[in-house]
């Protein structure tokens, strides 16, 4: 158990510096239509593995986070969509939205291989990373590389849902005592 | 949908702090005015002579800090507040309401979200999109409230002030130790009210009946005035500052400086007082005249206070 947490550990991290990195190197500056794409893959991610979490998990409190996940990313989803359509901007893919996919592709199989109580700690430890991650994103590629100001505005709206989702998963992981 | 939807999104963080509390009820704003302009009835005294003016101005010191005044009834039901839910935000972030008073929370945006106390004293489960929840409240109480799905959507709701139909209804004779400053200060208050016209009253008999037992009764009272009353003002400072922007301005800045300075005044006295009780004297005439204005101030004082928490 501590061993495939150190793993995921390490290997998240390394995923993290990468997909800094790739953003650096690669993409050092999204273009409008790359980061409306950015935006709905991180979102699609967690609708996925939301909806794989209320097909594993019996426990309450995790159907609860799951289905709210899944509400709230679906609306801002819709927003972001809506936004797309109206800017005429078409979403398309990245290297950061090639890694986050990469990175989504991993851990649904690493959570398809768990169950009851492992997977809940998973998904909730997982969870909290992935809003950190995409919080960070947000703030130090998204925002300040949108050009327009719409879609920046749009962004910088999405910072307190995702700030409350990721409080909201460090809630459900410290109620699951998995620290 | 689509377009108000990006209008969420594409708002100004201006846009979404704008929505202040709406009174429907605009009675209450133009009473405190009429409060300020209309002086002070009790700063003005009766023409009572000699001793029947002081026992005169020590019951109405005692009544009015005891704050059992008489107070008009406030129409039963009370004022209805809006807090906007949207962007992920409460706006305002912190509601003050009086008594019997409903909030309404109304859910402008496009995700789900709860009005949860923390304290567990209320819940509104999932309020979707576009809906809206309400509660009325009766007991004073500041409670800090967050959304549940959304843990770092904190906000505030305080519930003070003049007591209506419905509020005195509800009174109940529970015990409940005090723990916020609107329960310590009017607590404390009444020791201060309570003892400096005592004392003088109690100085004032040991010069007619020429008795050093009222006398000694005296320099206790004065020494106890003077320990509690500055708690009395620290719990006042205490109150304001919980309170914030929601008081009347120019009377709470009277009142807290006026307060502050009667600590002072209160200290003062004390010492005053020890000197002449050290020399087992008599106060003199002085002294006598300086503790009346001081009882004067603390009526004043009083009914500032009063008119503060009654709204009259």
């Amino acid at each position: 158990m501590k061993l495939s947490r150190l793993c995921f550990a390490t290997v998240f991290t390394f995923a993290v510096l990468i997909a800094a990195g790739e953003v650096k190197t690669y993409a050092q500056a999204p273009t409008d239509p790359q980061i409306a794409g950015i935006v709905q893959t991180a979102n699609q991610i967690d609708i996925n593995h939301a909806k794989l979490a209320l097909q594993k998990t019996s426990n309450p409190q995790v159907k609860e986070f799951a289905n709210q996940m899944i509400s709230d990313h679906t609306s801002l989803q819709k927003s972001v969509n809506d936004l797309a359509k109206k800017l005429g901007v078409t979403p398309q893919d990245s290297p950061t939205s090639k890694q986050l996919k990469q990175q989504a592709t991993d851990e649904t199989k690493k959570l398809t291989s768990l169950r009851g109580d492992a997977f809940d700690k998973e998904y909730a430890s997982h969870e909290v990373a992935y809003h950190q991650a995409v919080i960070d994103a947000a703030k130090t590629t998204l925002i300040p590389n949108a050009k327009n100001a719409e879609l920046k505005s749009a962004v910088e709206g999405a910072a307190p849902l995702l700030q409350g989702h990721l409080e909201h998963a460090q809630q459900l992981e410290k109620s699951l005592g998995s620290k | 949908m689509p377009s108000n939807l990006r209008n969420r999104w594409v708002a100004s963080k201006n846009d979404c702090f704008c929505v202040g509390v709406m009174r429907r009820n605009q009675q209450d704003s133009h009473e405190y005015d009429r409060t300020v302009r209309s002086g002070a009835p009790l700063t003005t005294p009766p023409p009572l002579q000699g001793r029947r003016r002081i026992l005169g101005a020590a019951a109405v010191a005692f009544l009015s800090a005891v704050c059992v005044g008489a107070q008009d009834a406030q129409p039963a039901g009370g004022t209805n507040h809006i807090v906007v839910i949207k962007q992920v935000h409460f706006n305002p972030a912190r509601v003050t309401v009086k008594p019997g008073d409903t909030v309404k929370w109304e859910n402008d945006d496009i995700f789900s979200h709860t009005v949860t106390a923390e304290d567990g004293s209320f819940d509104s489960g999932l309020i979707d999109p576009g809906h809206s929840w309400q509660r009325t409240f009766t007991n004073t109480q500041t409670v800090s409230y967050h959304c549940r799905p959304h843990p770092n959507m904190k906000a505030t709701l305080v519930v003070q002030g003049g007591k209506n139909t419905s509020q005195r209804a509800s009174v109940t004779l529970k015990w409940s130790p005090p723990r916020t400053p609107d329960e310590f200060h009017p607590i404390l208050v009444n020791f201060t009210a309570a003892l400096l016209p005592l004392a003088l009253f109690s100085d004032i008999l040991g010069r007619i009946f020429r008795r050093k037992s009222f006398h000694h009764a005296a320099w206790w009272m004065v020494l106890y005035a003077a320990v509690i009353t500055p708690l009395t003002a620290a719990a006042g400072w205490w109150w304001k500052l919980a309170e914030g922007s929601d008081l009347p301005a120019k009377v709470i800045t009277v009142h807290q400086w006026l307060g502050t300075a009667a600590v002072m005044f209160f200290v003062t006295l004390a010492i005053w007082r020890w000197r002449i009780h050290k020399r087992d004297a008599s106060p003199s005439f002085a002294y006598l005249t300086f503790t009346l204005i001081l009882v004067l101030a603390v009526v004043y004082q009083g009914s500032l206070g009063g008119r503060m928490v009654f709204g009259k």
